[in-house]
Formats: structure tokens, sequence, C-alpha cells
């Protein structure tokens, strides 16, 4: 579905990524870990097209099309969603219009007919449930006046409603506390399915008890330094990041 | 009994001697008037020939679906009134007034030399108005719907119209001033507002100004408010080729509060100036205020927001705002908040800002799918929007805002946005 090869990345001429190798198979759900600055979210940034990143080498392939080419909002209709690490207010742009815009707009794109008010309001409703959301926040304004936690459970509740291919969880974890991880968890777990691939990026392997990952890889220094299965997090967890620096100095 | 004739004169040479306000003066910097006169001609006040409207050109204007007293006016002069208010509720028409040169014609003629924001302008009107409208509420009436005055300019030449508002102890109105356009030649429309709300009185006010883009457009609101009276105001800058509105607001008396919200959206080679002047006298008065511009093309924009706490004006709380968005690097916004603070054991705070779309805003409304165009959209409406939220009656918001979104290039579904 996803494939990352040898991607370089600058912010403000600084090199932030220094040759991101990354392959994410259809229905697999991998976890990015690493310390602090180590380009996590530069990643989850180029992926979804933000400006101000410059991508100077290498190339990101989703179902074959050139990634790097199109505009975010051509991404996300082809179906790459970023929950963000922060997401933003909006006061005045209300939830549903978003959603429904959005949508629309993707259905359109794959050939489908646009759904109607009800259809829509219907899928909403369903879909605010999985993150036991309440149906107030709906017609309010975009993250307006949110809890950091109602924040991050929005997020999840607009990947429940478009329903994307890829989806990029940008330290989706941070913040929350053990309910709202659990809400927010649980949501991401439903969503698991065949043809969806799930990215998680984080700095903890708490997460990762509450939704198992395929594939865990170390992000350092702008570069992937290992890939492991869940057992990886676990060695993480206990022994830091040094040792997989250390061991990718040595080899 | 004041003598109308020698008021009128008086005002006449008030105005002779003042002449129009000139860029040097500091309230007026970045607003010539020079073009009143060499667009409509050295007497540039020279009164409009009334057009006779049909009943289809007026339904055309008005804002549809609105529960409420309509009073048309058409080139400054009554066309349409009502008859059937509650009791203890009076309306006269001021050419009726002038007409029995009552004490009532000549409070509303006052011209107000001493008044903040005076200019020479305000005497014309004070010499020329023939026609405007006299609500008066006796203590205790509650108007249970809005007066609706319609405005219609569509000949050339002046339009001066005077209005006066009085409400009595706990009385209750709203009163809706539109301004609207159908002319293809230029005209003047100068309309002055004078209110005064009694002791726990309240007023919503709301302004649209919508002319015609050749238009020239003078307004001007004066409140004077009374102990615990309350003031809501929506000003609404749209039309005319160069609009100026003055608003001012004198907090007399202890415990009385206003709220000033204004939008100005000028585009093309619009020009909108918005003044604003609260004068805190009493103890213990609350002033809020929160003005938004939308600029585009080569529109240039004015907002000067004056507050003014005078000695012994104990307990004041006053906040203001003004934010503008612009979507063309080839407009431009004066922006000027000035407060003036005569007393200590305040609470006053203004911010003003001048910007373009948050970058922020729009990737995270595209990583959802909008198109950057859709989004670009969205996020001005949102801005705009956000000072009409006080505006009570759904089909007066509505309209305003389709109005103010069919000057830019804006295709969406408010309703839906605002849900």
């Amino acid at each position: 579905m996803l494939k990352i090869e040898n991607l370089h990345a600058s912010v403000d001429g600084k090199k932030i990524l220094k040759g991101i190798d990354l392959t994410i198979k259809s229905g697999e759900v991998h976890a990015i870990m690493g310390p602090n600055g180590s380009g996590k979210s530069t990643l989850s940034n180029v992926i979804a097209g933000r400006d101000g990143y410059e991508v100077t080498e290498g190339s990101i392939l989703f179902h074959g099309q050139d990634l790097l080419a199109m505009e975010p909002e051509e991404r996300a209709w082809a179906g790459v969603f970023l929950a963000f690490q922060y997401p933003v207010e909006i006061p005045g742009v209300n939830n549903v219009y978003l959603l429904k815009a959005g949508l629309n707009a993707r259905r359109k794109h794959l050939g489908l007919a646009e759904l109607d008010a009800m259809e829509f309001m219907q899928l909403v409703r369903e879909k605010a449930r999985l993150v036991e959301l309440d149906q107030a926040f709906l017609s309010r304004g975009v993250n307006e006046g949110f809890s950091g936690g109602e924040k991050k459970r929005n997020e999840i509740f607009q990947m429940a409603v478009l329903e994307p291919n890829l989806a990029i969880l940008d330290e989706t974890d941070s913040g929350l506390d053990i309910d709202a991880l659990r809400v927010v968890a649980n949501g991401v777990n439903a969503l698991r399915s065949a043809d969806r691939s799930i990215v998680m990026v984080t700095h903890y392997q708490r997460l990762l008890d509450y939704i198992e990952p395929d594939v865990v890889h170390v992000l350092a220094e702008g570069k992937v330094l290992k890939s492991g299965d869940k057992s990886l997090a676990l060695e993480l967890e206990k022994r830091g990041y040094d040792w997989v620096r250390e061991e990718a100095a040595n080899a | 009994m004041p003598d109308i004739a020698s008021l009128r004169k008086q005002a006449w040479q008030a105005f002779e001697e003042t002449g129009l306000p000139t860029t040097r003066q500091e309230e007026w910097k970045y607003t010539s008037l020079a073009r009143l006169g060499s667009v409509l001609g050295e007497a540039w006040w020279t009164r409009a020939e009334p057009a006779s409207l049909k009943a289809a050109d007026i339904d055309a204007l008005a804002i549809p679906n609105l529960d409420a007293w309509r009073i048309v006016f058409a080139d400054g002069r009554l066309v349409e009134s009502v008859t059937s208010l509650p009791e203890g509720a009076s309306l006269s028409p001021l050419s009726e007034l002038l007409a029995g040169n009552g004490q009532q014609a000549a409070t509303a003629l006052q011209w107000q030399a001493d008044a903040p924001l005076f200019n020479g302008a305000v005497a014309a009107n004070s010499a020329l108005a023939e026609d405007g409208l006299c609500l008066c509420l006796a203590d205790g009436v509650v108007l249970n719907k809005p007066i609706y005055m319609l405005h219609i300019a569509s000949q050339p030449g002046a339009s001066h119209l005077r209005h006066g508002l009085w409400l009595g102890r706990q009385a209750e109105a709203h009163v809706i001033e539109h301004y609207a356009g159908a002319g293809e030649e230029a005209g003047l429309t100068h309309a002055v507002t004078l209110v005064h709300l009694g002791e726990g009185a309240q007023l919503r006010h709301d302004r649209l100004q919508d002319e015609s883009l050749k238009q020239f457009h003078l307004g001007r609101l004066a409140v004077t408010q009374g102990r615990d009276s309350s003031l809501t105001s929506h000003a609404v800058a749209l039309g005319a080729s160069l609009a100026r509105t003055d608003i001012a607001v004198d907090l007399s008396e202890p415990g009385a509060a206003c709220t000033l919200n204004g939008l100005y959206m000028p585009t093309g080679r619009q020009h909108s100036d918005q003044h604003t002047q609260i004068d805190h006298r009493a103890p213990h008065c609350c002033s809020r205020e929160h003005y938004r511009g939308v600029l585009d093309g080569r529109a240039h924009g004015v907002f000067n927001g004056k507050v003014v706490v005078h000695e012994g004006a104990s307990g004041t709380d006053s906040a203001q705002s003004n934010a503008n968005l612009l979507l063309s690097d080839k407009a431009e916004i004066d922006a000027k908040p000035e407060l003036v603070i005569h007393h200590d054991d305040v609470k006053a705070a203004h911010g003003c800002t001048v910007g373009q779309l948050d970058d922020k805003q729009l990737f995270y409304l595209k990583t959802r799918g909008m198109s950057e165009e859709e989004a670009r959209q969205v996020l001005t409406f949102a801005f705009a929007d956000s000072v009409l939220t006080g505006i009570r009656q759904p089909a007066l918001r509505r309209f305003i805002e389709k109005r103010a979104f069919s000057k830019l290039p804006i295709d969406m579904d408010a309703e839906a946005l605002v849900g």
C-alpha cells in the first residue's frame, strides 16, 4: 500500500529525514517509535503533504501513485488520513459540515454517489458512538473549546467517518489519560480491516498494549534504525533507545 | 418652543462655517470626502427627487421572511409606514413633526456640536433632513417584533435622513436599519440616528449598509444611555463606493452596558471607514466591542475604536477587539484602537490583528478532503460570521450572510456551515 524509499526531507534548510525506507502492506498496523526530535512528526507531515517540508530525495508511493506530487486534499481523496498530534481549533466551522464536505469529496473522487443529509447524519451518529463522543460535539466548531482528550477522540471519530485506506496517528496517545486512551484504542481497533493500514507514531509502549502492531520500527536521527515485531517495543520500554543507536553505529 | 426654521438656519450656518471634515482632521485622516463634490457636484447636498417605487421593487430589496413592522423610505422620504404599534408606542414621521414645529422635531434635529465624532456634515443633515422616524416608547413598553426600516436609494442627489429613538424606563425595542440601493447613478445617503435610552431600557440595533457600489454613504448612530440600560449593536458595512459610519455611545449613568459588533467587507475599490467612540462617564458601566474586517481587491478599510474612561468612572469594564483579514495583497487597512483613561481602578483591554488566513487551519481542512478553494471560503466565512452570532432573528442573520458572501467568490451552504 505504502512504499517509502530513501526519503530525505528538510525543514527550514535543516535536514530531518535522512533516508527513510518503509513498506506497509494492506491491513497491517505499524508502530513508529523513537525519541524526541527523531523525525517522527516530520515523517507524518510529509506523508500528509504539509507545506514547509522540503523533500530533497527519495519517493513515496501510495497504491503505486506518486504521493509527493499530490496536494493534501488529493491525498485525502485517495485515502490518506492524518490524525494530528495537535489538532487545530477552527471556530465557526462545524464538525459535521467539515466531515460532510470531506466525505462527499472523497466519494465523488471514487465515483460514488454523495450521501444525502439523512444518510450522512446516520453514519455520523453511529461513528460518534464508536469513540463515545457526545452528540453535542457534532454541531460545535471543529475542536472549538475541546479538551485535549476530546480533540484526540475527535480525530479518531473523523477517521471513522472518512474510512481512509491509510491512517497515520501522530502521537494520538500523548496527553491522554488511561480511560481516554482505552476509548481511542477501541475506536482504532474497530477500524482495523484487511484493506486499511494504520501507522501509529508514538513515544510510548503503553499504546501498543491496546493496539497490537504487526511491525515496530525505531526511528532515530532521521532513519529507521531497526524493525521488528511487537517484542521490540517491549525491549525499547525496558532498555531505552541508546542500544539501538549503538547497534546501528556498529553495523 | 424652539422655532424649527431658525434652528435649521443655525445648523446651516454651522455647516457653512465648519464645512465637511477634511483629512487634516485626525478623525478623518484616512477618509477624504473630496470626491463628494467632484462626483456629485458642487451642491452635493441637493436633495434627491424621490423615486416612485412599486411594491415589487420594495419587496425585491427587503429582507425576506422577517417578522417585523416595516417602514420604507425612498430617497430620503417616507413611503410606507405602520399604524398598529402597541399602546404606549408612538411612531411619527419626521416630516409630520417638522410641519407641527414641535419639541420632538427640535430634539430630533439637535445637531450636537459638542458630541464626540461631530462633524460639519451632521450640521448639514440637521439643516436639510426632510424625513425620518421618531419612535417613542413610554415607560415599560416592550415591542415584541423588530421595527424594520428599509431605506432605498435609487435616484441621483442626496437623501438626508434623521431618526430619533426614545426609550422610556424599562422599555425594550429592536430596530433594524437597512440601507439598500438600486440606483445606476451616484448619490449620497446621509443618515443620522439619535438614541436615548432611559433607565433599564434595552435596545437591539442592527444596521446593514448594503447600498449600490456607486453610492456615497455617511451614517451616524449616537446613543445616550441612562442607568442600567443596555445597547446591543451590529453594524455591517457592505455597499457604497465610499462609506463612513460613526457610532458614538455615551454611557452617562451608572450600570449602563453596550456591546458593539461590526463587520465591514470592502472589495474592489471600495472605501469603508468605521469610527466608534464609547465614553464611560459613570461608574460601573461595561462596554464590549468586537469588529472584524474582510478586505479584498484594492479596497481600503478603516477601523478606529476609541474608548474614553472619564474621571470618576470607577469600576469601568471595557474590552475591545478588532481583527482584519486581507484576502488580497493590494487591500489596505488602517486600524487604530484608542484607549484614553482618566481614572484608576478600571478594567480595559484591547487588541487588534491584521493577517491572512491561518495556514494550519487551511492544512487541517485540506487533509480532511476540502479543496484549497473551499477551505479558504469556509475559513473566510467563519472569520466574518463570528461577529454575527449575536443576531437573534435567523432571517436577518441569513440575509446578512448571503449579502456579505455574495461579494466574495463564495458559493456555499452557509446554513449548514454554521449549523
